[in-house]
This record gives C-alpha cells, sequence and structure tokens, in this order.
C-alpha cells in the first residue's frame, strides 16, 4: 500500500538529509531527497504521490517560501515542517499554509513517524477521493 | 571580636611599631611635649582596633606610656602621664570603635559614600580626642597660659594629617586581601616612576619649603595624579604615606623646625583627600567599565549561542536518525555495509556537534572567533534570503547592487548576525514610510587601506545598507552605539553594540552616518592583497 507513495525531503544540510533518508528507507518507506527548495521545484510533476518533509531554514529559498510556491501550484502534497528554532511566528505560518505538523529539530523519531503517517494517510484519502472523482466522472460519460 | 583569632605576637609587634613610628614623628614638638604636626601612630593604633575592638586598648595605653617614657623622658610625671594616656586610649577607642561600627571588616573605603564617612568620623573623632588632651594638659599646667588654641590646633592637626594620610596604606596592609591587591596593583616599574617624580619634586621645591613658601608645592599633584589615575586607590596611599614620609624625614634631617611644618601638613593631608577622592573615581569607573564589558561579553555570548543553537540542531537531528536507523537494522539483524557507513557518519556528526559547543565555549573564554575567507556576496545573497518574505510582506523594495567579488576574513555567524541586525533594523525603520516609499540598498566597494592603522595594508570592503526610513540625527547617532539605549519597545538596545564590538574583534567597524535616511556602514579587511597596490589607490 505504501509502495506508491514516496517522502520527499528537502533540507539544506546533507547530514541531516541522508541521516533521515536512511531512517525512513530502513522502515519501509520510499524517499527522494533535495538540496533546496528550488531544486525540488525543478523537479516537481504533479503526478508524485506521497508527503514532504521540509526544512524550514535554508540558504536560498527558504522552507515557508517552497510551501506558499507550492500551494499557489496547487500541489496536493501534504506537507510537514522541521525547524531549527521553535518560532512561534513560523510555525504559525507554516499551520496556516496547512502544514500537517511543525517538528523542532532535533526531534523524536516517533513524532517524525507519527506525523509522516498522518500525512501519508491524508495523501492516501487524497489520492482515493481523486481517482473516485476521476471514476465518476469517467462513468458519467 | 568572635571571627578574629588573636595571634599573640600581634601585640608586641604593634607596641614596637607604635613607638617606632611615635620616635620617628617625634618632630617639631611643642613643649617638649606629644605634640606634633604628623602622627601616624594613630593611624596604626585604629587600624589595630579595626582588627581586634576594644581588646585593642591595653597594648595601645601600653605603647602610648611607653612612648611617653622612651620618646620624650617623661616630661608631665608619671600621674598625670598615666591620666593623659587613659584619656586618649578612650578617646581613640571611641573613634575606634566608630569606625569599626561602620566599616567593620570591609576593608578600606571603596567607594565616594565611605571615604567622605571616613573623613568625618576621622576629623570629629580626632578634633574630640585633641579638646580634651589638651584641656587636661592644660589643666596641669603644662600649656602656657593662652597658648591652649596653638596647641589644640598643632596636636588636632597632627592627628587628622597623620591617621588621613597614613590609616588607608595600613588598613590595607592588615589584611591579606588588601596586601595581595596593593602588591598587584603596585608592583610594576611604573611606580618607580612616579615615586622618584615625587621625591625629584620634593628635592626641587624643598628649597622653599625651608623658607616657609609653598608656592611650588602644587607640583606634588602631578606624580599624585599620576598615581591616582593609573593605580586608583592603592597607588595613591603608598604615595601620599611615601611622600608624608619624605616630608618627615627631611624636616627631621634638616632640623627646620622654623618653617611651618603644621601648614605643610595641612597642604598634604588636603593633597591625600584629592588623591583619593580620584583614585575612588578611577576604581568605580574602571570596575563599573569592567561589569559593562563583562555584561556585554555575556550579551554577544548569548546571541552567539541562539545562532550556534541551531548549528548544533542540525547535527542532533542528524545523530538521533542515524542512531534509530541503526538500531531497526539490528533488530532485523543486517550488520553489513549500511549499517557501517550510518555509524562511521554518526561519528562524523558528533564531531561536528562538539565542534559547536567548542566554538560557544571559546566565544564564552574568551570572545574568540574562528576567521575564515568568506565572499561578501554570498554572504549577502544568504541573508537577504531570509528577509526576503518579511520585506514581502511589508512592502519593502530590497536592492542588492551588483558588486566585484571581495573576500573577506570574517568569522560566518557573527558577520551573518551583524548583517541580519542591520536589515532587521532597516526593515523596522522603513514602517515609518508609506507603503511604496520604503526601500533597503545593499551595496558593497573596496576602498583604499592605511585610513586606519589597525586595516591591512591591502584595503578593506565597505558594506552600506541605506534604507528609506527617517535616518539618524546628530544627536541620536552619538547615543546609538551604547548599550542599553533602544528607541525600540523591546530589546535592550545591545543589537548595535554587539555588532559593533564584533565588527572590531574583526579588525573592522562599524558606523551611521547622519543623514535624511538611514545608512549604516560597515567596513571589513579585505583577505589577500591584490595585484594593485594599496598605495596606488588611495
Amino acid at each position: 500500500m505504501q509502495h506508491d507513495l514516496t517522502i520527499f525531503i528537502v533540507d539544506d544540510d546533507p547530514a541531516v538529509r541522508d541521516a533521515l533518508g536512511l531512517l525512513l528507507g530502513v522502515r519501509g518507506y520510499r524517499t527522494a531527497m533535495f538540496a533546496s527548495g528550488e531544486a525540488f521545484l525543478q523537479a516537481w510533476q504533479s503526478s508524485w504521490r506521497g508527503c514532504l518533509l521540509i526544512d524550514i531554514r535554508m540558504s536560498g529559498m527558504d522552507g515557508l517560501a517552497l510551501q506558499q510556491e507550492l500551494l499557489q501550484r496547487e500541489c496536493p502534497l501534504p506537507m510537514i515542517i522541521m525547524s531549527g528554532h521553535g518560532d512561534v511566528s513560523m510555525a504559525r505560518a507554516a499551520f496556516r499554509a496547512n502544514a500537517i505538523d511543525f517538528l523542532e529539530k532535533p526531534f523524536d523519531d516517533g513524532r517524525l513517524i507519527a506525523a509522516i503517517d498522518e500525512a501519508l494517510e491524508q495523501a492516501r484519502s487524497h489520492h482515493s477521493a481523486q481517482e473516485q472523482r476521476e471514476r465518476s466522472v469517467h462513468l458519467l460519460r | 571580636m568572635h571571627k578574629v583569632r588573636p595571634t599573640y605576637l600581634e601585640f608586641p609587634v604593634f607596641i614596637a611599631l607604635y613607638l617606632l613610628f611615635d620616635w620617628a614623628t617625634y618632630v617639631d614638638p611643642l613643649y617638649g611635649l606629644n605634640i606634633t604636626p604628623w602622627n601616624p601612630d594613630p593611624a596604626l593604633g585604629l587600624v589595630f582596633w579595626l582588627r581586634h575592638g576594644w581588646r585593642a586598648a591595653l597594648p595601645w595605653l601600653v605603647a602610648l606610656v611607653a612612648g611617653e617614657l622612651l620618646v620624650r623622658g617623661l616630661p608631665m610625671g608619671a600621674c598625670l602621664t598615666l591620666l593623659s594616656s587613659l584619656w586618649l586610649t578612650l578617646g581613640y577607642g571611641l573613634l575606634g570603635a566608630t569606625l569599626r561600627r561602620y566599616f567593620g571588616d570591609s576593608g578600606v573605603f571603596d567607594n565616594r559614600d565611605r571615604l567622605f564617612r571616613w573623613v568625618l568620623i576621622v576629623v570629629l573623632g580626632a578634633l574630640l580626642n585633641d579638646l580634651g588632651y589638651i584641656s587636661l594638659l592644660s589643666m596641669a599646667g603644662l600649656i602656657p597660659a593662652g597658648q591652649w588654641g596653638a596647641a589644640v590646633l598643632r596636636f588636632g592637626i597632627g592627628d587628622v594629617v597623620g591617621v588621613l594620610v597614613s590609616m588607608p596604606l595600613f588598613w590595607m596592609l592588615s589584611s591579606s586581601s588588601g596586601r595581595q591587591r596593593l602588591i598587584a596593583t603596585v608592583w610594576r616599574a611604573e611606580t618607580l616612576g612616579y615615586l622618584g617624580l615625587m621625591v625629584g619634586v620634593l628635592f626641587l621645591v624643598f628649597g622653599s619649603i625651608a623658607t616657609s613658601e609653598f608656592k611650588h608645592f602644587y607640583f606634588l599633584f602631578l606624580p599624585l595624579i599620576w598615581a591616582a589615575f593609573r593605580q586608583g586607590l592603592y597607588g595613591t596611599a603608598l604615595l601620599v604615606f611615601t611622600l608624608q614620609a619624605c616630608i618627615g624625614a627631611m624636616v627631621k634631617w634638616n632640623n627646620a623646625v622654623d618653617i611651618a611644618v603644621a601648614e605643610l601638613q595641612m597642604l598634604d593631608a588636603v593633597l591625600a583627600l584629592v588623591g583619593f577622592s580620584i583614585g575612588i573615581a578611577v576604581d568605580e569607573l574602571r570596575k563599573a567599565s569592567n561589569e559593562l564589558k563583562r555584561t556585554l561579553r555575556l550579551a554577544a555570548a548569548g546571541e552567539m549561542a541562539a545562532a550556534l543553537a541551531h548549528e548544533l540542531n542540525q547535527p542532533l537531528t542528524a545523530l538521533g536518525a542515524y542512531g534509530k536507523a541503526c538500531e531497526l537494522l539490528l533488530e532485523r539483524g543486517e550488520t553489513g555495509e549500511v549499517m557501517k557507513g550510518a555509524i562511521q557518519r554518526m561519528i562524523a556528526e558528533s564531531g561536528r556537534a562538539a565542534d559547536v559547543v567548542r566554538r560557544l565555549r571559546d566565544f564564552f573564554r574568551t570572545g574568540a572567533i574562528k576567521l575564515e575567507a568568506l565572499e561578501i556576496g554570498q554572504i549577502m545573497a544568504d541573508v537577504t534570503a531570509q528577509f526576503l518574505p518579511p520585506m514581502h510582506e511589508h512592502g519593502v523594495v530590497l536592492t542588492v547592487l551588483p558588486s566585484a567579488a571581495l573576500m573577506v576574513q570574517a568569522d560566518r555567524l557573527q558577520l551573518e548576525l551583524v548583517l541580519r541586525n542591520l536589515l532587521a533594523n532597516a526593515l523596522e525603520s522603513v514602517q515609518e514610510q508609506p507603503p511604496g516609499a520604503r526601500h533597503i540598498t545593499l551595496s558593497v566597494r573596496r576602498i583604499a587601506g592605511q585610513r586606519r592603522s589597525g586595516w591591512t595594508r591591502h584595503g578593506c570592503m565597505q558594506l552600506t545598507v541605506e534604507d528609506s526610513g527617517n535616518g539618524i540625527t546628530a544627536a541620536q547617532a552619538v547615543r546609538l552605539f551604547e548599550p542599553f539605549v533602544s528607541s525600540k519597545a523591546s530589546g535592550l538596545g545591545l543589537g548595535l553594540v554587539l555588532s559593533r564590538a564584533m565588527m572590531e574583534a574583526h579588525g573592522g567597524s562599524l558606523w551611521a552616518e547622519v543623514a535624511t535616511h538611514g545608512i549604516f556602514r560597515l567596513a571589513l579587511p579585505l583577505v589577500r592583497p591584490d595585484e594593485v597596490p594599496a598605495a596606488a589607490l588611495v
């Protein structure tokens, strides 16, 4: 069931990216990694399914800007925001832009998995709702 | 009273020292009595009293009687000697008890209030004691009729001057902490300098002093000011005591009893008071400035800690994730290359975390900075990127003017902190303008070095942050870089102070220009000399 869903990790810190990739990979999730918001936007395709794990503070485009940009492009991927310091105003901004969760680094494995499962659940339901809609549209024709 | 353990050697030593001072300063006496213009012995007694309280009374009485006997040969008979010595012990004892009540064992006066209180107690106490003592001698017929006033004046001046001039030094010497501080303060070649100057001046003006003319006495202020400014109260105490001792020695040596020694003493006491006042002011100033420096360093360390905490979070996050991954791999019994790689990377990450902690510790300890060659354009791009969302939100147009690539030698974290601080200030000040008139411009240019001695010869980089806010008035510019002066509702107003301190630690500088719009400039030395010699650019 999970195999058609990918976790897209966007973090400019190579070690964090690599470690999260390994951890999620060992747990059986499929992951893809990007070193910056720009790199993700360039590669992004609307057919991608899964969720996003975004670091809020990156050189270049930051996490909140990427989130805004993706919302504008109507990207349906649920997003989890990670932050180096618990900045209340940033967390508020992230949630207002429909983030699933706001994780403060360094975070506990349990919280990460819980957030990812919630995000994937949402992605799945969104996905199936969309499929159903498409199917009904197809049937109506 | 209960805390001081009597070391029994102290009592005979006190009596011996007291007699020595009594003998050495038995100069220009009146009617062969102990009425001399400089009595440092009560100063010794008072310090002794401060240490031992009423237990000092008996040794002091013994010393007074022995002084009459050995130094003056009992000029007023055994009975009266005992009586007058008892009176003096009582009078000095009251003075000592009062001082002990106000000063306890907390050491020499260390602020102006305490100096004033000390002077007041000493002057009033000594005069009271003086009145009783001279009246007693007068009643016994030892002082010629009509001379009571002159005797009171002479003895009073002697006591007051003796205590004012000598007591601080004795006081310092009486406690081990005072001795340590005195040695730490005056144990340097400079001390010989001002003492030498003082002796030289004294010899030069002594000719005129010998003929009762004090017109060159003011030259003695020079070594006094030197001592007070450089070494504070402790240096001054040493100087005025030495000065007094030299004056006493000269008068005694030259047998110049015809000069107005009492007037000379008054001048010396005033000199001492001026010196102590300056010394205390200098000490207080130095203390305050050290405290401020420490506060600033702590605040700077706090800012650094916030910046470093973010850096520390990255390796910690990676470590946690790698660790969890390894645990999962172990559970599955996979111990191959993947696991080995993860563990190696964990070691690398813990090294990275340790490096961050080390930097923070270094900063706390010394304010140390980690210099690396940085391209200023890159730093500016990184920092301005963080400001794009708030700039956009407030309708601010941020322009970064292009420039040639310039490499500076700086600590990345600190330079970013300073730039962030400048941009945050600019963002705040343009909000006073209506939307549409909110501009912030960043520009970088290279300027030739050699304008300040601290800058490297191959010139420096000047970064300018201009904003369309209301700018800085001349009055504000004066106070802008003072700590705890803030135009903002929140914050301590430390941002600019810290930023300047950080830039100065880099050998650079940070300043604001008085203008109708905001201009802040920052200069940093460039990394390497170009082909063009700096001199050609001037």
